[in-house]
């Protein structure tokens, strides 16, 4: 049988896999945009999982305003990127270092 | 076979899957095939959710990431040309870091937060089905009441991601020939045409008269 | 559902987003020269928004749109000062976005709908409100701060910003999935009152989560690394908006979430903020010593502020509140004079912004190098000062609060602190300036008159502070 317990450690194991995924790829910023939506891929799952355990409305509505966000974060954080590699040719983390201290 | 057992099964399939890809998009080599994990990942979420049924989301979940912001995504990936070699730089170096990370954060929190006393809850009747009513109408009812003021706002943000990607990315350039239907279409011939009347030539030899070069449209 | 009485009471925000999009319209049909009416336009929408803000605002605290949104008190005050900061930002900037040929139209909306996220956000009565209007906000500060598109600065900077913002709002979020499946609810009323949490460590998971989000949107250290690049890297334009509105937001965010929502657990969130706070003067302070350049020297130096900030925040009690308000807006308007004079001093294809830029002021423009050193002495806490209050303030109530280590971990710090605006008050005053350069400030009336009267002001409410105060203890629900 199914229960809370299950789905929530799935959400753990993504919330952790896109967390580990930041800092492995911590130069590739494509990879670091698809470990952000892994992460809210994860917390998607818990407001599911705990909106049908818990029979309350509440926690799918809130799923639904967090797809609507993270679409409108996407197309914002595309658009950033395209402009870096029209000004910088890189989207190297790494070689982005114009400004220190 | 135990329809419950069925349902169970399945959600470890589709887990096993989910997780298999969210470590492919984190590890694989190719930006693409990245994309495309992503792609399954989703894809197996939405199946899980099936199985709690949470139809309406699994379905948006499809239409909305997999439809739409994974296609950007991929059509970004394949537009800039990025040079593998060098974003790959140091990822066996941050591996070990980021394995022990992701394990330790997992442990704590699958052993803190009370995975057992969750485990005994069973996945009762579906809180929709138990109100009369389909998950989307039920879903539906709370958004355009109880819910109606973040509704409106998330429209304001829809309305922000619009402009600022537009902001941000549209470019006029100056000296680019592009069609302009309405000049087009708006075209009088008088004003395109010039008839002009010359006196017939005594001696026809090779000579044509002039006739005005038909003009672009102006951009 | 729904009735007319809550939209009476959005009647603030409702009036912004229609404004804000004739304004995205008038940008699309307007030419040349009749730009300059979006620009005043922007303008008196911002004070018509005030002047809504305060006029409607009922007797006591009222709710409307079932508990998501709440007019009160704190949320009027918070919403009047991040309006009015953002309309002097409109003041200073204008010459600034000419100059580098940053589209207006584009500015001003992605501003006002930004305003709009900050009046959600710190009337927020729901995990719900508090998320859109973040996003809201944060989502058009990410493009405000790309909007310089040739510049590799700009774009860098905002790489930086979203991907960090981004991880911080998923941090943020997952806490709240927990808080949400402890307590059942997203409403913080009903989450303040839940008795007998059904998982306590979820519950904790949850908290440590939200104060992840919240001590980044704040930018205290551990969390601010995104702050001295996205200080410098943004069009000053763009900088000053996150230097001052935001900050005010991001107070009213952690009181909503931590006060309203999460008040039950202030015993455990207290000490994981007062380790914030004191990170974040260490950091802020120390690292501000080292920089050269201003925007940068601002940036660290903001770091510090949000320590102070926080040190109000620990007490957890309505003095506490009324302390840190105090010293949000205090912080928000001698900050929008910084960036002021900065703004003032660019001109095309020039960036007044290293402090050796500021040489010799004094001997060039002496009426701006004393509206410098007043804002220096404000951020370092100079009495008889606006900044000095603040500072007091906060550290009174914390003192009051039995924090007394804390307090002196925040004056020791202040005192350090006092180095670097100081370094670049003598730069003004005794140094000569470099050959070759010639920084004077822009001939533009309306920002030098306005910018002169907000340097002034620190001045004249460093010496009658006493009503803004009593104001920011009213709204907490303390009548002295």
């Amino acid at each position: 049988m199914i229960t809370l317990a299950h789905f929530i450690v799935l959400g753990a194991v993504l919330f952790c896999i896109a967390v580990a995924g930041v800092f492995i790829n911590r130069k590739n910023v494509i990879v670091l945009l698809m470990a952000i939506e892994l992460m809210l891929l994860a917390v998607n799952i818990n407001f599911v999982a705990f909106s049908r355990f818990l029979g309350d409305v509440q926690g799918q509505v809130f799923v639904f305003f967090i797809l609507t966000v993270a679409a409108a974060e996407s197309a914002i954080g595309l658009a950033i990127l395209t402009l870096l590699f029209r000004n910088r040719s890189t989207i190297n983390v790494a070689e982005i270092d114009s400004m220190k201290g | 076979m135990n329809p419950q057992l069925i349902q169970l099964i399945m959600f470890y399939a589709f887990g096993a899957v989910a997780v298999g890809a969210a470590l492919a998009v984190i590890t694989l080599r190719n930006s693409v095939h990245a994309v495309l994990s992503l792609v399954l990942t989703f894809f197996s979420v939405a199946c899980i959710w099936l199985l709690a049924e949470a139809e309406f989301l699994a379905i948006a979940l499809i239409v909305v990431y997999v439809g739409a912001v994974m296609v950007l995504f991929l059509f970004v990936v394949m537009m800039l040309d990025i040079k593998m070699e060098q974003v790959r730089e140091g990822f066996a170096r941050y591996l070990p870091v980021g394995i022990i990370v992701a394990l330790v954060m997992l442990a704590e929190m699958i052993g803190m937060i009370g995975v057992r006393a969750m485990g005994l809850h069973v996945m009762g009747e579906d809180p929709a089905a138990a109100a009369g009513l389909s998950n989307t109408a039920w879903l539906g009812h709370a958004l355009y009441t109880q819910f109606l003021l973040p509704f409106e706002i998330a429209a304001i943000i829809l309305t922000v991601g619009i402009v600022a990607a537009v902001a941000l990315t549209l470019r006029h350039r100056g000296g680019v020939r592009h069609q302009s239907a309405a000049e087009q279409v708006a075209v009088d011939p008088r004003t395109r045409m010039r008839i002009v009347k010359m006196a017939s030539e005594t001696m026809p030899t090779e000579t044509v008269p002039p006739v005005a070069p038909s003009q672009e449209t102006s951009p | 559902m729904p009735t007319f009485n809550d939209f009476l009471i959005l009647l603030p925000e409702a009036y912004l987003t229609v404004a804000a999009c004739v304004i995205l319209l008038m940008d699309a049909f307007l030419k040349g020269g009749q730009r300059v009416a979006i620009h005043w336009l922007s303008i008196i929408v911002l004070l018509v928004g005030a002047w809504l803000v305060i006029d409607g605002q009922p007797a006591t605290a009222v709710s409307g749109f079932s508990g998501m949104f709440i007019r009160d008190p704190v949320a009027e005050i918070l919403k009047v000062f991040s309006l009015l900061t953002t309309a002097l930002m409109f003041i200073y900037s204008r010459g600034y976005l000419r100059d580098r040929n940053i589209n207006e139209g584009e500015y001003y909306a992605l501003t006002l709908f930004a305003v709009i996220g900050i009046m959600v956000l710190v009337s927020a009565g729901s995990l719900v409100t508090v998320y859109l209007g973040l996003e809201l906000l944060t989502l058009s500060s990410y493009a405000l701060v790309a909007l310089n598109r040739d510049s590799k600065l700009s774009s860098e900077a905002a790489i930086k910003y979203f991907v960090l913002g981004a991880l911080a709002s998923g941090m943020l979020l997952y806490g709240m999935s927990m808080i949400y499946g402890a307590t059942h609810s997203l409403d913080l009323a009903t989450i303040l009152h839940v008795q007998n949490v059904e998982w306590r460590n979820l519950m904790l998971f949850g908290v440590v989560f939200a104060i992840v989000g919240i001590g980044f949107k704040l930018g205290a250290a551990p969390f601010h690394m995104w702050i001295p690049d996205v200080y410098q890297g943004a069009p000053t334009a763009v900088t000053i908006f996150i230097g001052t509105a935001q900050k005010i937001a991001a107070f009213g965010m952690a009181y909503r979430l931590l006060d309203s929502g999460l008040g039950a657990y202030a015993h455990e969130w207290r000490m994981m903020l007062a380790v914030l706070a004191v990170l974040s003067l260490a950091i802020g302070n120390l690292l501000a010593i080292v920089q050269t350049n201003l925007k940068r020297l601002l940036a660290y130096s903001t770091i510090s502020h949000m320590g102070f900030l926080l040190l109000g925040l620990v007490e957890a009690n309505p003095a506490g509140y009324s302390a840190a308000m105090f010293y949000a807006i205090s912080y928000a308007l001698t900050s929008a004079a910084a960036f002021g004079i900065i703004l003032a001093m660019s001109r095309a294809g020039f960036e007044c912004e290293e402090i050796d830029d500021f040489k010799g002021l004094n001997q060039r423009s002496p009426w701006f190098a004393f509206l410098m050193m007043l804002v220096m002495f404000s951020l370092a806490g100079v009495p008889p000062l606006f900044g000095f209050f603040g500072k007091l303030l906060v550290l009174q109530s914390a003192i009051d609060a039995g924090f007394l280590w804390l307090a002196v971990v925040g004056a020791v710090f202040a005192i350090i602190g006092l180095y670097y605006y100081l370094r670049v008050v003598k730069v003004m005053y005794f140094d000569a300036p470099v050959e070759g350069t010639d920084v004077r400030a822009q001939p533009d009336m309306p920002l030098r008159f306005v910018l002169s009267l907000n340097a002034l002001a620190l001045l004249a409410l460093g010496i009658a502070w006493g009503p803004l105060f009593a104001w920011c203890q009213r709204a907490f629900g303390i009548t002295a």
